[in-house]
């Protein structure tokens, strides 16, 4: 394997070109028209345009993409997450043009892309499932009869996209009279987002935690679990914050966990890079949820407590390499990992997409701090695609060092031009609640509505203080800012035009 | 020089005087020293001597900057207190945004306008019509209301999809749907004016 084609953008495409570029692998990018700056087209060896911006006209173009590997050479494809990563048909052309898909079969991709059928496969392996409807919802069931289906599944329920993940597509409905319109938009957002509408139904457990369980498994039979990784701290069914190892597993519950997943792997004959996902209920019972065929979001953590690089080892499974680790050592986690998921969004509106250009961006580092971004100052976070920046990561000793670490790492993180959601992390690493390790998957939803929208960014007087002062001495380096004030004060009172005359001014401006 | 500055909605009076390269800064009666450094267009270094204000910190979040010391033992001299503070500016508000640590602030110099309020954002205020506009660009999924409607403070008004996810646009305060823009499944602009409800 001399040539790798990234089918992806963003943080995972650098992730991926980084790990290429450690083993003397050339690596090749794909870029749609708002991406042909990016950071991920600058670090690769070749990059090649696949059209428009929209993801279905470039990112999720198979044709495309698998024209571009073939016009470079490349004789491997990494999908990344997200767009085509599990997309059955993308690893069969790849395969059908002669190439190495970094990832499971195509087979193994289908069986566990559906909910249903992976719920069904986790059974037969002998691990327990959340309660729900064994098949799909018919298309074209009335509001009676999906009403009926509802009721013998019974309330609090979740509708699940079947082809779902990411949180989109999902519906938690209590009352049974808001269960049609639940259905209706998880259909809606299930046909836009994975292109496939059918839905199921599955009873809502109270209080769950996630709990997930990162697998490899190479081309021998060999699978190999992983330390669990704690991933609870949701916001709209999208994980937010995760860390490793949980503080609810005892090294007896990881043991069980861990060989259950392992069993659901081997069988379906996995290979290459997976994750079960269990939802862990408050008596320590634990219920296969779904599994992920592909390399998450949040694999750094784990590589952070075990040492181990997964995206090398996902090229070497694919290469036919067995798997010779030592199964205790990524059982036992080396101190503690967190990862805060950075987000172009407004936290104080509702986290409200925030895209636009960033102006200034300096990560921070620093002992055990690791930071995937995808992101460069003088870029647009684009709308089309996951207003995800960064993945910010920190690592120590333990979990009370880990949190501080975070924290002293959010300090630093300086974006302007954007907002992120970087306050907002600052504020719940310090909720007493986190600290403790209280929480399960409602606990953010619930804590964010009890807030009741007060913001998170509330600066104290003395803050204030300092900006005035910068604002003044920053007034007499520019005069353009006075300008711009003076015609305010004339009556030029539209909203935002004395900050384009600024904008102008600064532009022209040399200092 | 003499600046009007307006903080959150809190307006300030400052005077900068240049002394031997640096800066006396006089804030609302209270003067300190300033030594700014330019890094780059719009991030500043500044260390404060004189009467320093304390370290910023919001106030549900522990201090992690430790901040100078006063009062201290006979001998020790005023502490200087270094900030780094960016000033960029703020296309949705048409202001500045100052930031100091990690906290951001909304900034006017000079503005005759009074705020009033903290959050200048088109879905907030009090009193008028609320103006309800798409805050990124995006498609309609669904109209929620229709005009003449009466909506609650947080009822959702419409939903647009953006950025791979439905959002809910809310209504701020209690009101009546007076005028409706967009339809399901319109593609809409940053800014566009979606409704009007009135209070």
């Amino acid at each position: 394997m001399k040539k790798i084609l990234i089918a992806n953008r963003g943080e995972i495409a650098v992730r991926v070109i980084r790990a290429c570029r450690e083993m003397g692998i050339s690596t090749v990018a794909v870029f749609s028209e708002c991406d042909r700056a990016a950071l991920h087209v600058r670090l690769a060896d070749e990059a090649y345009a696949i059209g428009p911006s929209a993801p279905r006209e470039s990112y999720l173009r198979i044709d495309r993409i698998v024209e571009a590997a073939r016009r470079s050479g490349a004789d491997a494809v990494h999908p990344g997450y997200g767009f085509l990563a599990e997309n059955r048909d993308f690893a069969a052309a790849v395969a059908d043009a002669g190439l190495t898909f970094i990832g499971p079969s195509p087979r193994a991709i289908e069986l566990m892309g559906s909910k249903t059928a992976a719920r069904a496969a986790a059974s037969g392996a002998g691990v327990p499932v959340v309660p729900g409807t064994a098949t799909p919802l018919a298309p074209d069931a009335d509001d009676a009869e999906v009403a009926r289906v509802a009721d013998t599944i019974g309330y609090p329920l979740l509708v699940k996209a079947v082809a779902g993940g990411g949180g989109k597509g999902m519906r938690t409905v209590t009352e049974p009279a808001d269960l049609a319109n639940a259905v209706r938009a998880a259909r809606s957002e299930a046909g836009s987002a994975f292109g496939d509408a059918s839905v199921y139904i599955e009873r809502r457990l109270t209080r769950p935690r996630h709990v997930e369980v990162q697998l490899l498994g190479d081309r021998q039979g060999t699978v190999l679990p992983f330390v669990e990784r704690e991933c609870s701290i949701q916001r709209r069914h999208q994980k937010v914050v995760e860390e490793t190892p949980s503080l609810a597993v005892s090294p007896a519950l990881r043991s069980a966990m861990t060989s259950a997943a392992a069993a659901v792997a081997r069988a379906v004959g996995y290979t290459n890079a997976g994750t079960i996902e269990f939802l862990l209920d408050e008596s320590g019972r634990f219920y296969f949820l779904e599994m992920n065929t592909r390399l998450q979001v949040e694999h750094p953590i784990t590589e952070m407590v075990t040492g181990i690089d997964l995206v090398r080892w996902q090229i070497r499974i694919a290469r036919g390499e067995a798997l010779d680790l030592d199964p205790a050592r990524v059982l036992q986690p080396s101190g503690h990992a967190i990862e805060c998921r950075i987000y172009a969004e407004d936290p104080d509106r509702n986290f409200l997409p925030s895209p636009g250009r960033v102006l200034q961006l300096r990560p921070p580092s620093g002992p055990g701090i690791r930071d995937d971004s995808g992101a460069t100052a003088g870029l647009d976070v684009p709308i089309y695609y996951d207003p995800m920046i960064s993945k910010l990561v920190a690592w120590a000793e333990d979990r009370p060092a880990a949190i501080a670490r975070m924290r002293r790492a959010l300090s630093e993180y300086l974006v302007t031009g954007i907002k992120t959601t970087v306050p907002f992390f600052t504020w719940l690493l310090a909720q007493s609640d986190f600290l403790a390790g209280r929480f399960d998957t409602t606990y953010l939803d619930e804590v964010l509505k009890s807030r009741n929208g007060q913001p998170f960014v509330h600066p104290a007087p003395a803050a204030e203080d300092v900006a005035a002062i910068a604002a003044a001495i920053g007034t007499v380096f520019s005069p353009a800012a006075s300008a711009a004030s003076v015609a305010a004060e004339n009556g030029d009172s539209q909203a935002g035009s004395n900050w384009k005359s600024q904008g102008r001014a600064e532009g022209l401006r040399q200092m | 020089m003499h600046y009007e500055i307006e903080i959150n909605g809190r307006l300030r009076q400052v005077t900068v005087h240049r002394v031997d390269g640096q800066f006396v800064v006089t804030l609302d009666g209270r003067e300190w020293n300033v030594d700014a450094a330019r890094v780059d267009s719009q991030t500043w270094s500044l260390l404060i001597g004189g009467e320093v204000p304390p370290t910023p910190s919001s106030s549900d979040t522990p201090d992690l900057k430790v901040g100078p010391t006063y009062g201290g033992s006979a001998g020790v001299e005023t502490p200087i207190a270094s900030y780094e503070v960016t000033l960029t500016p703020d296309g949705s508000s048409g202001g500045l945004i100052a930031r100091v640590g990690d906290t951001p602030m909304a900034v006017a110099v000079n503005s005759r306008r009074r705020w009033g309020r903290k959050d200048e954002g088109p879905q907030s205020g009090s009193g008028g019509p609320e103006r309800l506009v798409a805050p990124m660009p995006g498609k309609i999924v669904r109209v929620l209301v229709k005009t003449g409607e009466a909506v609650r403070a947080r009822q959702p008004v419409v939903v647009i999809e953006a950025m791979k996810m439905e959002n809910e646009l809310r209504a701020s305060a209690d009101g009546t749907v007076a005028e409706m823009h967009v339809r399901d499944g319109q593609s809409v602009d940053a800014g566009s004016l979606l409704a009007v409800i009135h209070r």
